[in-house]
Formats: structure tokens, sequence, C-alpha cells
């Protein structure tokens, strides 16, 4: 996907959530206020066009916590230059979330 | 009361997302459940207590299980985007020049694996020394037979020779060779002067001299054949010891494989000092090579030339040129190549004129690519042609071979013929505009109820470009197969338009 595609404003939302630490759908939801019908779709386009990857936790560290394994997300080289243009397209997009630390995978 | 009706929703919101995953592709569908009652599970686990019933946490969750729909629609939709893409790939101008880069390098693959074709790469690098001739006697059969004993050999070495500047001589005998304390058998073993290889200009290939440990035994070369028969064609064979007969040799290398087969065809060439070939069988006869000097060979085209000793001319031997240059896969390929390009228009009545019904004529863009996308499919067909014919001629032969030769002539004429042809037709019937191959042919019309109405097969575009016309019976009106460009009207009939 060309870097100087436009993004839409859930689609930024999604990315600068990402980028902030919140790394899998559930939590994205918490922190956009979005609903689970309008994150997952925008997550599996943005996996489409690269701009995001996608990982399985390992079952150990699920098994440690007595809990199924998640998906955990992290932006691509084009999804950290798709979000620079979206910040410059959306300046408050940076101010909303605050930082989460990054989960182990 | 807890006990019962969180179980009873959980059920209820755990079905909902079975139910959705209904609507996603199979193949992605265990993975796109695993994820969602992953997640399933956090929000459960954030929301709803199990001490206490809470309805507004359970419309959270089962709002949360809806929202799954939308995510299995997504995904069934980007799983029919990527079928279209595939779709969108069928016949198009680069499938079809991946397919025949594929085969262009599985062809090479194979010409590389095969052992014939490095033995005929072998003969055309290594050739044997021009203007060689061997001097023997015929019998009469034709064979050369050996008539030259070591002591005329030496008589003849010692005396000026206008016509010579290089004289080798050997001799055959049938020995048993043992090559490991567990094989051994007869072979052919040809005792020779030193200068033999240099006279022959082959260079003795896998020569290691780190290898040589024990430089005072006789040294041994391996015919080709004999390296790849008798060896496994191990490039570590040099240094190695082999009882040849009664004595110890080391094995110094390997010949390149050759075109000229010496008169007895040697399995191995042992090198002695002129003292050995002395004492050992003086008076069996051998053979001698001679290198022609420049008036030796102004000679030959003209007059006997002989051989003196002590001013005398020696009675009539039977001198045979060597003729040790064979032609080479890329000649025969060039000649095979000129050849189909000269029988092209016998086979193919097709022209690349065409005609179209309307004023519109693709941009030159569009034509340029089609051009170039003609000389991708020539260049590619002539490549596949030329290893295919490789693999084909030398699939079961080892070593050098004129039948090989031949086989990759008749291989490469027919494959560059009938690709050609092929690449010809195939462009005949992609459309001008996006490349693509025209489908869904219809019968229009028929001979036999139009008397000068129009029949024959109509082809469309699956871009939507474009209408062929190919007529069944040319006629003077219609001889040629004609393009009809369609316009934007037409573009509602068309799923997609971005082809």
């Amino acid at each position: 996907m060309a870097a100087e595609t436009k993004l839409s404003h859930t689609a930024a939302m999604i990315l600068q959530a990402i980028h902030a630490g919140y790394v899998y759908g559930f939590s994205i939801m918490e922190v956009t206020g979005l609903p689970s019908g309008t994150v997952y779709p925008a997550m599996r386009r943005l996996e489409r066009d690269e701009l995001i990857r996608s990982q399985w936790e390992r079952q150990s560290i699920a098994d440690a916590e007595q809990r199924p394994p998640r998906k955990y997300y992290k932006l691509a080289a084009a999804g950290k230059t798709a979000l620079e243009s979206s910040r410059k397209r959306y300046p408050l997009l940076e101010r909303l979330f605050p930082a989460e630390e990054t989960q182990q995978v | 009361m807890n006990s019962i009706v969180n179980p009873v929703f959980r059920a209820m919101d755990l079905s909902l997302l079975h139910s959705a995953s209904l609507l996603v592709p199979a193949v992605r569908r265990e993975e796109w459940l695993r994820e969602w009652r992953a997640e399933f599970w956090h929000v459960t686990d954030a929301r709803i207590e199990s001490s206490a019933f809470c309805w507004q946490a359970q419309r959270e969750v089962a709002a949360f299980c809806l929202g799954s729909f939308a995510d299995a629609q997504c995904m069934r939709r980007l799983a029919h985007d990527e079928q279209r893409k595939t779709v969108s790939m069928h016949s198009s101008a680069t499938q079809c020049l991946l397919w025949l880069a594929l085969l262009f390098v599985l062809c090479a693959t194979l010409a590389c694996l095969f052992p014939g074709v490095r033995a005929e790469y072998d003969t055309v690098l290594h050739p044997v020394r021009p203007n060689l001739i061997v001097i023997a006697a015929t019998d009469l059969n034709d064979k050369q037979v050996p008539a030259v004993s070591y002591t005329e050999f030496q008589n003849w070495r010692s005396s000026y020779q206008r016509y010579f500047d290089g004289l080798g001589f050997y001799r055959t005998d049938t020995q048993t060779v043992a090559l490991s304390a567990t094989r051994s058998g007869k072979f052919t073993v040809a005792l020779a002067s030193t200068n033999m290889m240099a006279l022959l200009g082959l260079p003795v290939r896998a020569a290691n001299e780190a290898a040589d440990t024990n430089r005072s035994l006789p040294q041994v070369v391996l015919s080709y054949e004999m390296w790849t028969r008798s060896f496994g064609s191990d490039p570590h064979v040099s240094g190695r010891t082999i009882q040849v007969g009664e004595q110890i040799a080391r094995i110094a290398g390997v010949l390149p494989c050759s075109s000229w087969k010496p008169p007895t065809n040697p399995d191995l060439w042992i090198l002695v000092p002129g003292a050995q070939l002395a004492t050992a069988n003086q008076d069996t006869s051998g053979f001698v090579v001679a290198h022609l000097t420049k008036l030796g060979q102004d000679a030959m085209d003209t007059e006997r030339i002989s051989i003196m000793v002590r001013g005398e001319v020696e009675p009539w031997f039977c001198g045979i040129a060597i003729n040790g240059n064979a032609a080479g896969p890329w000649r025969i390929y060039l000649f095979a190549l000129f050849l189909a390009a000269l029988a092209l228009p016998a086979v193919t009545s097709l022209s690349m004129s065409e005609s179209s019904f309307s004023s519109h004529r693709p941009s030159w863009k569009q034509n340029m690519a089609r051009w170039l996308f003609l000389g991708a499919k020539l260049a590619l067909v002539a490549c596949i042609a030329y290893f295919a014919s490789l693999d084909i001629a030398y699939w079961r032969i080892g070593g050098y071979s004129e039948i090989a030769e031949l086989t990759q002539l008749a291989a490469n004429f027919l494959l560059c013929l009938f690709g050609f042809r092929w690449a010809l037709m195939d462009q005949r019937q992609r459309c001008p505009v996006c490349l693509r191959r025209v489908t869904h042919p219809a019968r229009v019309g028929l001979a036999s109820q139009t008397f000068l109405g129009w029949n024959g097969t109509e082809m469309i575009c699956v871009g939507g470009h474009t209408l062929l016309h190919v007529p069944s019976l040319p006629t003077s009106w219609f001889g040629a197969q004609r393009w009809l460009y369609l316009d934007t009207s037409w573009e509602f009939l068309f799923a997609d338009l971005t082809l």
C-alpha cells in the first residue's frame, strides 16, 4: 500500500492505539471507545494493507496466566509511515491515548 | 440464581460467535474463532462478575459478540477480493510470462544437472589442438591399427622432420586394473610418452599438486568416460593410487571430454619416460601422434607428406587428421534457430497485421506494451528451446555423442518452430488494451445459411475492452480477424472494471 494513502479517522485511531501500546483487539476497543464491529474489521483491512502485523502469543505465557492466548498486533514499517502522515492530518491524534507498556509476546 | 443465568448468557454469546463464524471462509474459520473466543474470554473477565448478575454487563458482552458478525462479513469480503485478484491474474500477460519463466528455470536447472550437458560444454571448451594427425596403418575395415614400433618412433624423433614439429607415441594393451582393494577390472591401458597430453593440447583436469604425496610413482591420466563410469565423477580422484597390471600408479588427473576418440580408445593413460617405453615390449607397435608444421599443413593439401629418417623417406604410413572440434550446443542452436525462422511462414499463415471495425486505435503505450510482451514471449520461448533441447538430447547420455548433437538439433528446430508459432497465435488472441486472452467463444452465423453475410467466431475480453471477430471462411471482404473496441456504455456488463 502506498505510504501516502489517506487513512480514515477510525483507522488512524487504531494505528495510534497500537503505537501507544494497546496491542490486542479488546484493549483497542477500550481505549478508542469504538465497538467490536468497527475495530476488528478495521484491523483486518489494516493487516491486509500491510500496515499492521499480527502474531499469536506464546501458549506458555497464556498458560502461566491461566487464560487463552491473545493475538497481538504491531505496526509494520508502512503503518508507521501512514501514522506519521495521519498525525499531520489529525493533529490531535497524538494526544488521544496514554502510552501503555508493550506486552511480551 | 447467578450460577444459572450467567452460564446461559455465556452459552448464548458463544453461540452468536459460532453463528458468525459460519460467514467466515472455511480455511480461516478456525483461527478467526480462536481469536474471538480469546477476546470473549477477556471481555467476560473484565465485565462479568461471577458473584452477581448485571444486566448492563451482559448487554455489553452481547454487543461485543454481535460485532463478530461485522468482522465475519469483512473477512468474507476480503477473501472474495483475494479470489478476484487471482481470477484477474488468469490468462493475463503477467501469468503467461510467469509460466514461461518457470518453465525456463526448470529446463535450465535440469540442463545443469545432466552430466551429458556438462560433458558437451567440456568438449567445446577443451578442443584437441588443431593440425594433429595420427600415424597408423589401416586394416581391411578401415580401422586404424598400430603400425609404428617405439624404435621407429625414436628414429623419427631424432631425425629432422620438415613436416612435423612434435611427435608423441603410445601403445595400448588390455590389463587388469585394481581401482581399490575390492574393485578391479580389465581396461584398455595406453603407455604413452610424457609429452602426449601437451601435444594433444588437452588440460589434465583435477590435477591436485597438494595431493601428490608420492611423485616417484608413474602418473596415470583417466579418460573422461572411465572417470564417470568407474569413479562416479569424483572430483577428488587425483592423488589416489591404483594398481595397473603389476605396477602401482598415481592418478594425476582426468582428461576433459573430447569429441575425438583416439584409436583403440584407451581408458587410462600411463605417462612414462622414453627409457621405460624402450624397455617394455620394445617391438610392440603403437600409434604416433604428430603435430604438423606450417609447411606440413600446406603440403597436406597438395602432395603426400613423408617422414624422413636420416635423409631417407620412410615407407608409407597412414596419417589421419584429428578433428577434435565439436560444433557445440550454441552453434547447433543458432543453426536450428535460423532454420526455424525460415520454416515459420510455412507452418503459420498468421500475420501481425489486423484490422478494426472502429476508428479507435490503442494508445502508443498500449502498442509498445503489446510488442514488448511479444518480444518477451519469443525470447523466453527461444531460451526454453535451447535448454529443453539439451535436456532431451542428454537426459540418458553421459558424455559427448554425435547422436545427441543430432537429437539436439532436431529438438531445437521443432521447439523453436512450434514455440514461435504458439507465441504468434497467442498474441493474436490477446486484447490490444489489457493483453488478456479473449474468452467465451461464440459461433455467429452459419456458412450454409448466410450467403454473403459474416459468419465465424466471436470472443470477448473479460475486461470489457474489445470483441474479436474471427471469420470461419476468410473472404475477400473479411479475410483477417477484426477487433471491435467497446466504449464506456458496455461497462455495466463487466464486474471488474479495474482490469
